[in-house]
């Protein structure tokens, strides 16, 4: 961990040097192409790049943005909801195990290559995934499938689960029945992650050109997955271009899309990290919307004539304990006084935007599965006091690792969430060692790690069941949590393979019980992540899941 | 610095001369090339070696132009040159006539009383601040997710951050928190400084040819640093060592090392060629005892004149780097730059939030700076009458 800081650090070094010689240059370029650019294009202010242009690889909603555009799944979400419809198949059953899925395709389906949609095309992706190898395997560029379908046809590391995924035959030209091992409550809401998406059989033969290489956290990605040519897909915009030196990925309406033709001629994702320069953008008419707003933004830009709509509420901000890491994390006292000495209203009412929420367990309200019984810890600096004297901790000191220059759409302004979390500890006699780091890669790989005491993070639900929340943290051990509570594990794990999906959803809330009277973490909120539109646009429908169809949009 | 890439055989070429006096000559020095080629002004254009410029030196005529072309080095070697004199044409001190002028002028006392404010304040803000500068007791009235901050009242004369804290109170706790690491950087500078241009000036002085060579290893390493934007420099040593308060002080604290170096150095060279380091060694008196004991005290003024220079860029770029989120770990802790970082985001609702430190940034700035060049015009004989 410590080299690979120190190897970040110094690269960070050589590229502020380089930037110094390039930084004007570039300003100027992407100051010029606005200028001369046409009206017809409609261009969106993300947060970051995407990783790669293929998004079985990987696992952040940066990417998932534009691939949602590009690429389809067999299941989709309805507009600004959370219920699954049917997205490349037009219905879907299981067997009463749910083990057997079978997938009914839309007739006349073309990809973006001429290439026609059929079970076989589908049956192949999904032999893709199930038969990578090598780097493959690694769960940077498998997350997803890991995580939904277990393993492959064959490991190659000890760490990597035993495959879920038994085949896929195409039963008939647009009939494909997918076969399990063993049930599991992630289907068939897995089989509308982005990660899942189908591709152009074309596309598969070049993707089986190139091969991903490296280990660890020095994995360089294949080839195909940076270049827009290689991938073809059967969604309402192509890829045609990305301008990696502008951050740009530029997608552009394809005519022979099966539903109803996209409102934009062509869409530009440009990437503006800074909150800030996202709305400065905006309001000098250079882009015509932006993801993630600052919650202080929100009431200048709707009274500055722009259209701030507001998403549902389908995320958990979190206050993780590394229990392994502190020995007194590990005493239920404490964890429970830290609890009691968060002002979590405080901070919802101060930090969070309109509709945010203290959470009392970690799923959101709107999810089935969701308790009203759990065991609530009200803010009470003198309850957690007592707690700390009783377990002996009174003088108890944590190592606090929080995010900066960030912005996640569970968490508006990570370092004043801090440093009220932390005002909050210290009034009870807390010793507070703040560890600011940049995101990626310190934060995340440190906390994943279980390299802090304490840490923020959350999570936004993929799909419409609560495994998807629950089953993401406590399936089994692991690091960034630190404990083995094989009650909660076990419990997570029967419902897993529950196939009555009301029998299944009342094991969530005891299991939610369970989580919220061991108290693994503190639930923080949940809120709702804005985004903002230009007066001059009529906007899609805002997803809960921020899984926008930005085909639904236009100009006005 | 484009001098000495043309001559590399002659190391040097610009400070090397430095013992000239304004009549442009020196007493046979024992230095071992005792007139080097033109000072500072033109030294973009001298491409000759010793022998084509012998004659020139300080009173060469200068155009505004050819000063802006200066370098970095040349400027500092010219600083160290002028301040080596000791006596004025009428007798005085250099130093009192210096002191005299610096009375008279307005800009020098202006700049004087903002540092006395500042360094007062400094010093005694923490026993008047009215309230903890950390203490959030008022989060409850500040929602900066919807835009509602508090401005003036009478209990907290700057109104609230955007975390419910006293705003004069940061700021008067700041104030000494930008303090301490200007003096704590301008003090790394100075000593490890003056420790490279020290052993630098007196190997070139009085080694000999191993001296010359050490001392074109050590000045061709400093000039690389000073070529390199200082800001730029901070942030890479700051980005490398990692956050915190002590990393600024040492970034900031490098970046000053090369100026100190090359300043005592040119000093040390001026004192070298004078004739009581001629009487000195013509008495056979050591060399490591003239350098300890003669050269070095009498080189020491002008260096100690860069430190009030140095603490003004110092304070400028711990607030800078700061600002970037390389300064203390413990964001809670004010000081200026964190404070207008952290209030950025909230210009449109609270532009007064990043008022405050911006103002105290500029004005003391200003301070050090309006003193600064006062003392550097009263030094400077050019500009004398």
């Amino acid at each position: 961990m410590h080299i690979a800081r120190s190897k970040v650090a110094v690269i960070a070094a050589a590229v502020s040097l380089g930037l110094v010689a390039t930084a004007c240059s570039s300003d100027r370029d992407s100051n010029g192409s606005d200028g001369g650019g046409s009206t017809e294009r409609f261009i969106f202010g993300a947060a970051g790049d995407p990783g790669s242009l293929d998004p079985s690889l990987e696992s952040d909603g940066e990417t998932f943005r534009v691939s949602r555009q590009v690429l389809e799944t067999l299941l989709d979400h309805e507009s600004g909801g959370t219920e699954l419809i049917g997205g490349l198949a037009e219905t879907w059953d299981s067997n009463d195990e749910g083990t057997e899925w079978t997938f009914n395709l839309r007739d006349g389906v073309t990809f973006h290559d001429g290439e026609e949609l059929t079970a076989q095309v589908v049956c192949d992706n999904f032999d893709r995934w199930y038969n990578w190898t090598g780097t493959y395997q690694s769960t940077a560029l498998s997350y997803y499938w890991q995580a939904e379908f277990g393993g492959f046809a064959e490991n190659e590391s000890e760490d990597t689960p035993p495959p879920n995924y038994v085949g896929c035959e195409a039963t008939e030209d647009l009939t494909a029945v997918i076969n399990l091992e063993e049930p599991s409550s992630v289907f068939p809401g897995a089989f509308s992650l982005a990660a899942f998406s189908i591709h152009s059989p074309k596309s598969l033969e070049r993707y089986a050109e190139d091969e991903a290489s490296g280990e660890g956290d020095n994995i360089s990605r294949p080839d195909y997955s940076q270049d827009p040519e290689a991938i073809a897909g059967t969604g309402p915009f192509q890829l045609s271009n990305w301008n990696k030196g502008n951050g740009e990925v530029t997608v552009t309406r394809f005519d022979d899309y099966w539903g109803e033709t996209a409102g934009f001629e062509e869409i530009v994702f440009r990437t503006i990290s800074d909150e800030g320069a996202r709305r400065q953008a905006l309001e000098a008419g250079e882009i015509h919307g932006y993801d993630l707003v600052a919650p202080s933004d929100v009431d200048a830009l709707e009274s500055a004539g722009f259209e701030v709509p507001v998403r549902g509420v389908f995320n958990i901000f979190y206050l993780a304990f590394t229990q392994e890491r502190n020995e007194a994390l590990q005493d239920i006292d404490v964890r429970r006084a830290v609890a009691h000495a968060l002002d979590r209203q405080g901070l919802v009412d101060t930090q969070l935007p309109e509709g945010g929420v203290v959470a009392t367990q970690f799923v959101p309200d709107t999810i089935a599965g969701y308790s009203d019984d759990v065991t609530l810890y009200e803010y009470d600096e003198d309850a957690a006091r007592e707690l700390l004297d009783e377990a002996g901790h009174a003088d108890l000191t944590v190592d606090f690792c929080y995010p900066t220059e960030v912005t996640r759409p569970y968490m508006p302004a990570p370092a004043d969430m801090f440093e009220l979390m932390k005002a909050d500890l210290e009034a009870v006699g807390v010793t507070v060692n703040p560890r600011p780091m940049k995101w990626t890669p310190d934060y995340l790989d440190t906390t994943r790690d279980g390299g802090c005491d304490l840490y923020l993070l959350g999570w936004t639900g993929d799909f419409n069941d609560a495994y998807n929340f629950l089953g993401t943290w406590f399936d089994g051990y692991s690091k960034e949590w630190g404990f083995r509570n094989d009650e909660i594990f076990e419990a997570l794990a029967a419902s897993s393979v529950e196939p009555d999906v009301e029998a299944r959803e009342a094991m969530y809330e005891e299991i939610n019980e369970l989580v919220m009277d061991f108290l693994p973490g503190v639930p923080i909120s949940s809120s709702p992540p804005s985004i903002v539109f230009a007066d001059s646009v009529n906007p899609p429908t805002v997803s809960p899941l921020t899984q926008e169809k930005f085909s639904e949009g236009s100009f006005k | 610095m484009s001098t000495e890439s043309n001559e590399p055989r002659e190391p040097d070429d610009a400070a090397g001369d430095t013992g000239a006096s304004p009549e442009g000559t020196s007493p046979g020095s024992a230095v071992p090339e005792p007139v080097g080629t033109a000072t500072a002004p033109t030294a973009g254009a001298t491409t000759g070696g010793p022998e084509a410029a012998a004659p020139a030196g300080p009173e060469r005529a200068e155009s505004p132009l050819a000063k802006a072309r200066m370098s970095k080095a040349d400027k500092i070697d010219r600083l160290a040159q002028l301040t080596a004199q000791r006596t004025t044409a009428s007798g005085d001190s250099l130093w009192v006539a210096a002191f005299r002028r610096l009375r008279s002028s307005k800009m020098a006392i202006i700049g004087a009383v903002i540092i006395a404010v500042f360094v007062i304040l400094a010093i005694i803000g923490p026993w008047i601040a009215p309230y903890s500068p950390t203490a959030q007791t008022w989060r409850g009235e500040v929602f900066s997710n919807r835009g509602i901050f508090v401005g003036p009242r009478a209990e907290n004369w700057l109104g609230l951050d955007n975390l419910g804290r006293d705003q004069l109170s940061r700021l008067l706790v700041g104030a000494r928190q930008t303090l301490l690491v200007g003096v704590v950087a301008t003090v790394i500078g100075f000593v490890v400084g003056a420790l490279i241009g020290g052993v630098s000036g007196a190997a070139l002085a009085l080694g000999g040819r191993t001296g010359q060579r050490i001392d074109t290893v050590i000045m061709r390493f400093i000039d690389m640093m000073l070529a390199l934007p200082s800001l730029l420099l901070a942030v890479s040593i700051a980005a490398v060592m990692g956050q915190s308060l002590t990393t600024v002080m040492i970034a900031v604290g490098v970046v000053q090392i090369p100026i100190f170096a090359r300043l005592l150095r040119g000093s040390m060279l001026a004192q070298a060629n004078a004739d009581y380091v001629l009487a000195a060694r013509s008495l056979g008196v050591r060399r490591r005892r003239i350098v300890l004991a003669h050269v070095l005290p009498n080189s020491l003024g002008p260096v100690i004149v860069q430190c009030t220079l140095v603490l003004a860029t110092a304070i400028i770029e711990a607030a800078a780097l700061s600002f970037l989120g390389l300064g203390n770990l413990d964001a809670a802790q004010p000081e200026w730059g964190v404070m207008l970082a952290q209030a950025q985001r909230f210009f449109d609702a609270a532009p007064m939030l990043a008022v405050w430190p911006a103002l105290g940034i500029i004005i003391t700035a200003l301070g050090f700076t309006l003193l600064g060049e006062a003392m550097r015009e009263a030094l400077d004989p050019k500009l004398r009458s």
